[in-house]
């Protein structure tokens, strides 16, 4: 209790303190933008067609338009090899970090563990390749608003102080895992010393508080999208049958 | 250069850049292509300003603040764009015209940069980073150009990877406009002919029934089989709702008379109708969904007055949209229809029932020496769909022609079925003043139909949309192409058909 108190304690719980408000600002914020284009309506059936006829074929074609970018497949081999490194570097690294969750590490983490180094640099390579087209091809230099490459930098340092963390400046893991549970069970910890640690934390959280109020959106917001998750009603209803009420 | 019909200069672009050559950015090369103003009596009968109201910055933002609670996709569309670019060679106006706010995220960007101003936390507190504006006048401005500079075809939503469709931007975009006494004078005066005459065209009932009289003597004298064409015949058990254009325009007419030809042969008791004499519904272009309810009520009301038991739908591209995809919603259920017919019915669904049933016989030998391609329209391929098949829209007409014509080829395959090129003309651009862009954007379309016109000497060119057909028609020769024919798909179906 003592050491709660002290003021010295209470900057080294700042971070944690930081963590527990952002993540919660992030959820929230993402739960209401999900709400508000729930609640809106949707006054005339725009499927995209050819649309599938039941709710199996429309999970289908989102799951393919999330899990293989299908659409983006189509219209731009560079873009979605890139957006392919980048999304699935990503979501590989994430899983790495669920180890900070347990106190001891499952072992089915274990690879995910010894490979995320190769994750995180598919991750760069992809995000690389992104900023680059978006500086060198003329179309998408002219749609580029300053957050779109902040964006991408935020991410890049993201992933570089990432690596370092891995490769170059080891931290305590451990202390780590203690640090995050308690900032997510409310018994907050200091974060063990670094400096790079802290520059990590520090734009994860960054990227975390710009989440519901920027284009980071679209990972949800694709779900919603009318011209894919509306079913063709009208092909039913024709010569075969009526249409169910 | 040329003189187009109105006697501006228009430049004509010969085929600009090479098959597939994405073009580098030309910032405002088509932003002197300016469609005219509705006038403020055109305004007033449909209820809205007559010119610029003078609060106009306010009563733009609360209009769209009105839409984005009243249609999740413009909201969704507006939230979701990363601008990863995907779509910012896929729009022909933009493949045509080279002006980067023709590139589909930049067309939207105009809609989204204000949204993000006056919606957004983010745009409200640092617009700078965001790309968010003010909506001033010059951005008014270009409001006004640019979303008249779209189709609404949505070919770009194809390859969106969120599924954004740049039509619903544009139809807010025109709405907003509109409701501040900035309409187009095109569309406008067209909805208010609908609503007060019946038709697109403001054709009364009197020269409707001389037109199709005149049209039966036609038939006769050629076939000498007496085909009729009814008006308003009560007890017929299927009306028949067609785009004005098919009344007295070549190339349609050759289709009106291609359906007359197929129902007779099939004994169907049919009619039009002089109170729906007319499939299109241009409040889908402007966004007006009253409207759109409005004209969409006049085929179901027509429908009942006459008490048939099916409707169909002439080869009119959007009206098809409209008729399988919104009238249920718009003005159904439609209860007094046959159970086997329950919803509104294709021209082209009718007619190849027809003939897989045996009922009518067609004869491609009579087509000799015609070798067609066909002419995917963006409203049936993405906005709908056609029998009972998927991807029947693609594969019901296709199917009619092979049994019409001694050969049938289609173009390049990123340039039909769902990824089809707009003719250049649709959405409420089919007006002289836009020639310009309306040329540029047929560009595509020509070069695809350039290809097999080499590959396959290609003498006819088949659309199901009266659009399509007199957009075509009418550029197709800037695009050295003038010996290909335009044409009705029931024009080639007509002229096949063993009539007795």
């Amino acid at each position: 209790m003592q050491g709660y108190l002290n003021r010295l304690a209470v900057f080294d719980l700042l971070l944690g303190l930081a963590l527990t408000v952002i993540v919660a600002w992030a959820l929230l914020g993402t739960c209401f933008k999900l709400y508000q284009w729930a609640s809106t309506p949707s006054p005339l059936p725009i499927p995209l067609t050819p649309a599938p006829r039941t709710r199996y074929g429309v999970v289908v074609r989102l799951l393919a338009e999330i899990v293989l970018f299908r659409a983006l497949a189509k219209a731009n081999r560079v873009t979605w090899l890139a957006s392919v490194f980048f999304h699935y570097g990503l979501l590989f690294v994430l899983i790495m970090h669920v180890r900070f969750f347990f106190a001891s590490i499952p072992s089915s983490l274990l690879p995910f563990i010894v490979w995320s180094g190769w994750a995180a640099l598919a991750m760069l390579l992809g995000l690389c390749v992104l900023l680059i087209r978006r500086i060198v091809v003329d179309r998408y230099r002219y749609i580029s608003t300053p957050s779109d490459y902040l964006h991408l930098l935020l991410l890049i340092s993201i992933g570089l102080s990432g690596v370092a963390l891995k490769r170059l400046w080891p931290v305590d893991t451990f202390g780590v895992g203690e640090f995050l549970r308690g900032a997510l069970t409310l018994q907050w910890q200091a974060l063990p010393d670094g400096v790079v640690l802290v520059v990590h934390l520090v734009l994860v959280l960054l990227l975390f508080f710009v989440f519901p109020i920027s284009k980071l959106l679209h990972g949800v917001g694709i779900v919603f999208s009318p011209t894919l998750n509306e079913r063709d009603t009208s092909a039913r209803s024709s010569s075969k049958g009526k249409p169910s009420q | 250069m040329k003189l187009s019909n109105d006697n501006t200069v228009v430049d004509t672009p010969q085929v600009v850049g090479r098959y597939r050559v994405i073009p580098l950015i030309q910032e405002g090369a088509s932003a002197a292509s300016q469609t005219a103003k509705a006038t403020a009596d055109i305004q007033e009968s449909l209820g809205l300003p007559g010119t610029l109201v003078d609060d106009w910055h306010d009563k733009a933002i609360a209009r769209l603040g009105q839409l984005l609670k009243a249609r999740r996709g413009l909201r969704v569309f507006m939230d979701t764009c990363t601008k990863c670019g995907a779509c910012t060679d896929k729009c022909h106006y933009f493949l045509g015209t080279h002006d980067p706010k023709n590139m589909p995220v930049a067309r939207q960007d105009l809609l989204r940069s204000v949204y993000r101003r006056y919606f957004t936390w983010a745009g409200r507190l640092f617009p700078w980073l965001v790309g968010a504006r003010n909506l001033d006048k010059s951005l008014l401005q270009d409001w006004y150009t640019y979303f008249h500079q779209c189709s609404e075809c949505r070919r770009c939503t194809v390859f969106c990877p969120k599924g954004i469709d740049t039509s619903e931007v544009t139809m807010a975009g025109r709405e907003v406009l509109a409701s501040i006494g900035l309409g187009q004078q095109y569309s406008q005066e067209i909805i208010g002919k609908v609503h007060s005459i019946g038709n697109n065209l403001g054709m009364k009932p009197r020269a409707l029934a001389d037109v199709l009289q005149s049209l039966e003597e036609d038939i006769l004298e050629d076939t000498g089989v007496a085909v009729r064409l009814p008006l308003d015949d009560e007890g017929a058990d299927m009306l028949v709702v067609t785009p004005s254009a098919d009344f007295f325009a070549e190339p349609h007419v050759d289709g009106l008379i291609g359906y007359a030809k197929v129902l007779h042969q099939a004994g169907i008791r049919w009619t039009f109708s002089s109170e729906a004499s007319e499939a299109a519904n241009f409040a889908l272009f402007t966004g007006q969904h009253d409207h759109m309810r409005d004209i969409a009520l006049r085929i179901r009301h027509a429908a009942m007055g006459l008490g048939v038991k099916r409707i169909v739908i002439g080869e009119c591209g959007h009206a098809w949209r409209v008729a399988y995809s919104f009238l249920d919603t718009l003005v159904g259920p439609m209860e007094f229809l046959s159970p086997e017919h329950p919803r509104a019915e294709h021209i082209c669904e009718v007619t190849h029932q027809l003939l897989t049933q045996g009922i009518i016989q067609l004869d491609p030998s009579r087509n000799a020496d015609v070798v067609v391609t066909y002419h995917d329209s963006c409203n049936v391929a993405r906005g709908a769909g056609m029998g009972d098949i998927d991807g029947g829209q693609f594969k019901i007409p296709r199917a009619l022609l092979a049994a019409s014509v001694p050969k049938l080829v289609d173009m390049s395959a990123d340039t039909t079925g769902q990824a089809t090129f707009c003719c250049g003309g649709g959405g409420g651009l089919l007006t002289d003043d836009l020639m310009d862009v309306r040329i540029k954007g047929a560009l595509p379309r020509a070069q695809a139909l350039q290809a097999v016109v080499s590959s396959d000497q290609v003498t006819h060119l088949v659309a199901i949309c009266a659009i399509c057909k007199t957009q075509l028609t009418s550029v197709l020769p800037h695009h050295n192409l003038s010996d290909v024919q335009v044409t009705s798909l029931h024009h080639l179906v007509g002229d096949a058909l063993v009539l007795t």
